[in-house]
């Protein structure tokens, strides 16, 4: 991100400390967390259970109180409600009043959002059926199911027109063409410059629709940056090959690293200085290469080794 | 602000009023009015202004369930639903989010004690030949005082739950009302200005047995109630805004 540009959202030296319960430690939720999202990007805030997203979210937001940091969005103090009113938050599991319809939950929202009236019915016309919910105006909530709660709950986000949008978890409970629904919706809202933050544990959704990502383990930013620089395995190559019979040919074998074999088609990685030769010597034994790709370890795997880093540290220390 | 506070007071009305609750307390209520007329104590030839004196009671009573049930877990269950971040997330002031939830809770109280007053009036009328207008005094004065308590229940219900929150709130009920007895000692009395009494919203005197309340002494209630609920909400908003959701 260049830094002639202002960011949508910034967080920098972000703190949460919860006070200790008598005779047990502090312990710090966030610790010196610094998050910058460009203007019209979609930002991905990873991170496995308890590494302290939604932590980091609620204090950008105002509903947790930061111990330490500053927090803004569009360069107004995100933690006064005055700077939050260009925004859309979208919390997991978004809950609602549960006697109220869908179109009476958004225009709740809409005027708590400041929405002049005369355009609330227009919008959430146009928002329920860009949620496909249309046809769902008047039933009341407590008949929703926990996908369609989640599509209101991506609707109630959008109901001011905000500039920038903080959705956490937004596909968790969506089918399959739910979550393509939200992913599309999140890339409709870049193109037309909106600013997304998502919070997710899918490698799919973030890997489709983020620009940047920030990964965070154990309360502080693990890593941050283009997911592909991150999770590229450096001087590694992946070969899928097929036509291989039921061993490694030994001169790729020789070479070969993370080996599997599924339905006829071996995927191994392979050091980059010895893809030219393993190449040949899966032709030499008729097989044929399905292809040849950059290594990348998968988000599970960059999971994993984070958390058994963080467990090697803290036996260290 | 007033965008802001109306909306959630008219969505706290709208879901009072689908509550069983508020329908089973004014029912229950509505047939003790009918009831009035059969106490023992009409013997003494003063049955009017013993009615007058029972129904405003009684009223009071059912004023204080209303409150209590609205107020006390209305905070506590929308945090712990979660139905507050998206409040909260629009741009929306805590303290604004207990002021309509106030409100609201004000404005169901208002409006219950308007159809009890109503059946009362209707008892009266049949009973006694008197449409008795001077218990609309009685039930504007319990309603401020009602608005006083459920300011001071939404207060502590933004860092408490409900069984705290009830019982604080007839804790200062009681002292509200019981001021001079607490105080009443020669040494305890410098104290007094520095205990908040609700002993201004007590006119059963004079609508009962009396000629009704004066106007301005009407005038000086509301004043004592946006003294002590303003404080209360101040404070409670000062609260709510130090708390982690």
């Amino acid at each position: 991100m260049s830094d002639a540009v202002a960011p949508a959202i910034l967080i920098e030296g972000a703190r949460k400390a919860y006070k200790p319960i008598v005779g047990t430690p502090a312990r710090d939720a966030v610790h010196d967390v610094t998050i910058r999202v460009a203007p019209g990007t979609i930002h991905g805030l990873l991170g496995p259970n308890g590494a302290g997203k939604t932590t980091t979210l609620k204090m950008l937001l105002g509903l947790v109180r930061p111990t330490a940091g500053t927090f803004s969005i569009l360069g107004q103090d995100s933690t006064r409600p005055a700077g939050r009113r260009d925004v859309g938050f979208m919390p997991e599991q978004p809950y609602f009043p549960q006697h109220l319809t869908a179109t009476q939950a958004l225009r709740l929202y809409a005027l708590l959002s400041g929405v002049p009236r005369a355009e609330i019915p227009g919008r959430i016309a146009a928002l329920l059926e860009r949620v496909g919910l249309s046809g769902r105006e008047r039933t009341r909530l407590d008949a929703f199911s926990r996908g369609m709660l989640q599509r209101l709950g991506i609707a109630q986000a959008l109901i001011n027109d905000p500039r920038v949008v903080v959705l956490d978890e937004p596909a968790s409970g969506l089918d399959p063409v739910g979550q393509r629904d939200v992913r599309n919706l999140m890339l409709s809202l870049r193109d037309a410059g909106v600013t997304v933050l998502l919070s997710s544990h899918q490698l799919s959704e973030v890997e489709t629709v983020c620009d940047d990502v920030t990964i965070m383990n154990a309360g502080r930013v693990a890593a941050e940056g283009d997911l592909d620089d991150l999770l590229n395995v450096a001087g590694h190559t992946s070969i899928r090959a097929r036509g291989l019979g039921e061993e490694l040919p030994p001169a790729v074998a020789v070479h070969a690293g993370s080996v599997a074999a599924s339905g006829g088609v071996w995927v191994f990685s392979v050091p980059d200085e010895a893809v030219r030769a393993v190449v040949d010597a899966i032709d030499d034994a008729g097989g044929a290469v399905v292809s040849v790709s950059p290594m990348r370890d998968s988000l599970e795997d960059y999971f994993a080794r984070m958390l058994a880093e963080t467990v090697t540290e803290g036996g260290a220390r | 602000m007033r965008d802001r506070v109306l909306p959630i007071a008219f969505g706290v009305v709208a879901d009072s009023l689908r509550r069983k609750v508020l329908y089973i307390v004014l029912v229950f209520a509505a047939l003790l009015a009918f009831a009035i007329p059969a106490l023992p104590d009409y013997g003494l030839g003063v049955e009017a202004a013993v009615f007058r004196e029972v129904a405003l009671a009684l009223a009071y009573v059912t004023a204080l369930v209303l409150t209590l049930s609205l107020a006390a877990n209305r905070v506590p269950s929308e945090v712990e639903r979660r139905t507050v971040y998206n409040v909260v997330a629009k741009g929306v002031s805590r303290w604004e989010y207990l002021v309509g939830t106030w409100l609201g809770v004000v404005l169901v109280v208002g409006a219950g004690l308007a159809a009890f007053t109503v059946v009362e009036q209707i008892v009266g009328l049949v009973t006694y030949g008197e449409p008795m207008w001077r218990l609309w005094q009685g039930a504007f004065a319990t309603w401020l005082e009602m608005g006083v308590i459920a300011a001071f229940a939404v207060a502590i219900s933004a860092v408490a739950g409900p069984v705290v929150v009830v019982t604080a709130s007839l804790a200062a009920l009681f002292i509200g009302h019981a001021r001079s007895t607490l105080l009443g000692g020669e040494g305890a009395l410098g104290l007094q200005p520095f205990v908040p009494s609700l002993d201004a919203f007590n006119v059963v005197n004079p609508v009962a047995h009396g000629q009704g309340v004066p106007p301005l002494y009407l005038a000086s209630m509301v004043v004592v109630f946006c003294g002590l609920a303003g404080v209360s909400l101040i404070v409670g908003g000062a609260l709510f805004s130090r708390r982690d959701l």
